[in-house]
């Protein structure tokens, strides 16, 4: 049986070259030296980075072709979650958290009595020292008192402060319970968004794409909008001016012009912030676009 | 080979203007989202020694006329950051972020020095959002100018911002009857700095600011007749300018500053006139048996709107001085009074008894978009425009105290400017002072 081995190895030898397990050794070895190598502090490595993480607004998604629905569809699954807020009535937790305030000013006793400890101590010094004369039973009185007063005050410091702390962090957790059972009680009267569609999915009312998420056109119409500031008694007749503004994908003004200025210079010039404000729009577009924005003060106007 | 290398150049162009080939959305933005300008006004720093109070009542007076302005919204100094308190008056001494983390659009810096009774005032203001310079000033007074050099900068501040001048730097004159008599008082627009013009010790009324001299007309019962005065503001000089028989009321000047526009009932009746500001008459507007009170320059010079009872009630009314041809203006209400013209020539402002109470209200030119701009108890009379037509004025007749009024002219911001401690009314309105 072991000669059948043992021819079987022979065999085999016969069959690899000559030098055949130095070349493994030296294989072996660059296997083991690359990774050492790359490991050992004496070459600087390069950090990988790690690819950055996008968070995306699936609810109010800006696509180009919006489907129809309603922007807070999605929403509309929080207000399942606010029932829990009304259970809580935290007000119960409030009249619980009083207890431990009333239970606090007891500690303030309790190291009055420790204290007067040190001082029966001198006491048993005094019969000793009777015997000369009377006088000396003053003398150790003022000694004892004087160091131990002012150690006992020390206590009763810190032993005060260490208590309004207490009180103070209990009346904040109070508060805190407060505030909090005021805004569960707020958000649980609040009435949820109720929308006219059924099951409306995300989309825009009105719409009809076929991609869940809000019009890129609204977006940045509303986003514009909210970067103008331009008060009514800065108006003179009805001024109006025409911006063409074009956006790359990743939501930042390349370029804009001014098609059509109104004439009134406050105007344009608060076109301008405006314009300037919304450099960057908060969310990515669907794909490059340009606009032609008609800037007005129809609604301001009409009172 | 060659036109290869063509054709790669074609392609390249194409794909380079194919970006900007993109079919532009159409959109129309109607309203701004903020109706307001976001403003920061951090306080006045010393540029050398503090001088006590300075910094306080410059701050007090410009805030105070911005806010009626209603063109800002002030941001709260307790969110300013530390460019605050640092004294940067160039546009690269000011981090520009801190104040917009704080959603600032408009920011007002500034500083002041006093030596030697002299005080200096550099003021500045800075768009935020373009990092610009947008007015600069340097005021140099004394300590008793803070007020005023704050009223100045405030008028500089809604010219730099709205192409137009502010009124903050000019007078009210009023009456008042606080000595026991009527008399013809001066004061800042914010009722700061009162002061008697007239010792007549009998009734004077009326009073209109010359447009291109300081001199005041007014009514005065001083010689028993009811004349029209002239007097210049600062020498303190005074003449009649028209002392006809009957009545010689409510005076106006002209835009020129050339005639004056007054009632007289020298023929019985009361009647509207042009006079010269020599006195002579060099024009009858009106001639009707009706009582013509109450004449109100238009911007142009060339129409008067004025109050008659022609029709049974009185009303307003309109006259062309050329042509003499009369159109009423005001249809509703009972009694309509006190009609002035604005200086943008778009709006009349009147009084109007309605309920028993007097309001104020306004009216397009052509009879159209009536408006009524106050409400509430107390009657509201005698309104007068600023000299940019932005804010009105007008006496306010309040639990038996008359006191002088100021209000947007879109009737909101009302605020009372005369102190207490008598009757203010008629109230007239500068121009530039």
């Amino acid at each position: 049986m072991e000669s059948s081995r043992k021819q079987r190895w022979k065999q085999l030898q016969s069959v690899f070259e000559p030098g055949f397990k130095q070349m493994i050794l030296v294989s072996v070895l660059l296997h083991i030296l690359v990774p050492a190598l790359y490991y050992a502090p004496f070459f600087p490595k390069r950090e990988i980075k790690k690819p950055p993480v996008y968070r995306v607004n699936l609810v109010n998604k800006i696509v180009k072709n919006p489907q129809a629905g309603r922007p807070e569809a999605v929403v509309s699954k929080k207000p399942k979650a606010k029932p829990k807020p009304k259970p809580k009535p935290k007000a119960k937790p409030i009249p619980v958290k009083p207890k431990p305030v009333a239970v606090k000013p007891k500690p303030k006793p309790k190291p009055v009595p420790v204290k007067p400890k040190p001082t029966p101590k001198p006491a048993i010094k005094k019969p000793v020292k009777p015997k000369p004369v009377v006088t000396p039973k003053t003398e150790p009185k003022p000694g004892v008192t004087k160091s131990q007063k002012s150690a006992l005050q020390k206590r009763l410091e810190q032993l005060r402060v260490a208590q309004d702390k207490k009180a103070q962090a209990a009346a904040r957790k109070k508060r805190i319970e407060e505030l909090k059972a005021a805004a569960a009680a707020e958000v649980a009267n609040t009435p949820a968004i109720k929308s006219p569609i059924d099951a409306a999915p995300v989309g825009m009312v009105g719409a009809k794409g076929d991609e869940a998420g809000v019009s890129a056109v609204a977006h940045v119409q509303e986003f514009i909008r909210q970067q103008w500031a331009f008060s009514k008694y800065m108006a003179v007749g009805t001024p109006e001016a025409e911006v063409l503004l074009s956006y790359n994908a990743e939501g930042t003004l390349i370029h804009y012009k001014f098609l059509r200025k109104s004439g009134n210079e406050a105007f344009d010039e608060s076109l301008r912030r405006a314009i300037t404000k919304a450099r960057q729009l908060t969310q990515s577009l669907p794909e490059a676009m340009q606009f032609e924005i008609v800037f007005n003060l129809k609604d301001m106007l009409d009172r | 080979m060659k036109n290869i290398k063509i054709l790669m150049f074609i392609l390249f162009l194409l794909a380079l203007t194919s970006s900007f080939s993109l079919a532009a959305t159409r959109l129309e933005i109607s309203s701004p989202g903020e109706q307001t300008i976001p403003l920061a006004m951090p306080r006045l720093l010393p540029m050398a020694a503090v001088q006590a109070g300075v910094a306080e009542e410059f701050n007090e007076v410009l805030s105070s006329d911005l806010e009626l302005s209603g063109l800002f919204d002030q941001v709260d100094p307790a969110s300013f950051l530390s460019d605050a308190t640092r004294l940067g008056l160039k546009r690269t001494d000011i981090d520009f972020y801190q104040w917009r983390v704080l959603g600032t659009e408009a920011l007002i810096k500034g500083g002041y020095s006093y030596s030697g009774g002299k005080l200096t005032i550099e003021m500045r203001l800075f768009d935020v959002v373009s990092q610009r310079l947008l007015t600069g000033r340097r005021y140099i007074g004394k300590l008793t100018d803070v007020r005023k050099i704050a009223h100045t900068f405030a008028d500089q501040v809604l010219l730099s911002l709205t192409g137009e001048k502010g009124p903050f730097s000019t007078k009210i004159a009023y009456i008042s009857n606080r000595t026991g008599r009527k008399e013809l008082y001066l004061m800042d627009v914010d009722g700061h700095k009162p002061l008697r013009m007239t010792n007549h010790k009998a009734i004077v009324l009326n009073p209109d600011f010359s447009p291109t001299r300081k001199e005041v007309i007014f009514t005065s019962y001083a010689k028993g007749n009811p004349d029209l005065y002239r007097k210049e503001i600062y020498t303190g000089r005074e003449s009649r300018v028209s002392l006809k028989k009957g009545l010689n009321i409510s005076g106006r000047y002209s835009p020129d500053g050339r005639e004056i526009a007054l009632t007289l009932s020298k023929d019985k009746n009361s009647e509207l006139y042009l006079i010269g500001t020599d006195g002579t008459i060099h024009r009858r507007l009106t001639n009707h048996y009706g009582i013509d009170v109450d004449p109100s320059w238009s911007p142009k010079g060339d129409q008067i709107a004025f109050v008659s009872d022609r029709r049974g009630n009185p009303n307003i009314f309109i006259v062309n001085i050329h042509t003499l041809e009369v159109s009423r203006l005001t249809f509703e209400g009972k009694y309509n009074a006190t009609p002035a013209w604005n200086p943008k020539d778009d709006r009349i402002v009147f009084s109007r008894l309605d309920k028993g109470v007097f309001n104020i209200f306004t009216i397009r030119t052509d009879g159209s978009d009536e408006r009524q701009l106050t409400f509430g108890e107390g009657n509201k009379e005698h309104p007068r425009w600023s000299p940019d037509g932005r804010f009105l004025i007008y006496s306010h007749d309040l639990h038996g105290e008359k006191s002088i009024w100021l209000m947007r002219d879109d009737g909101t911001g009302a605020k009372r400017i005369s102190a207490p401690g008598g009757d203010d009314l008629h109230p007239a309105w500068s121009d530039r002072w």
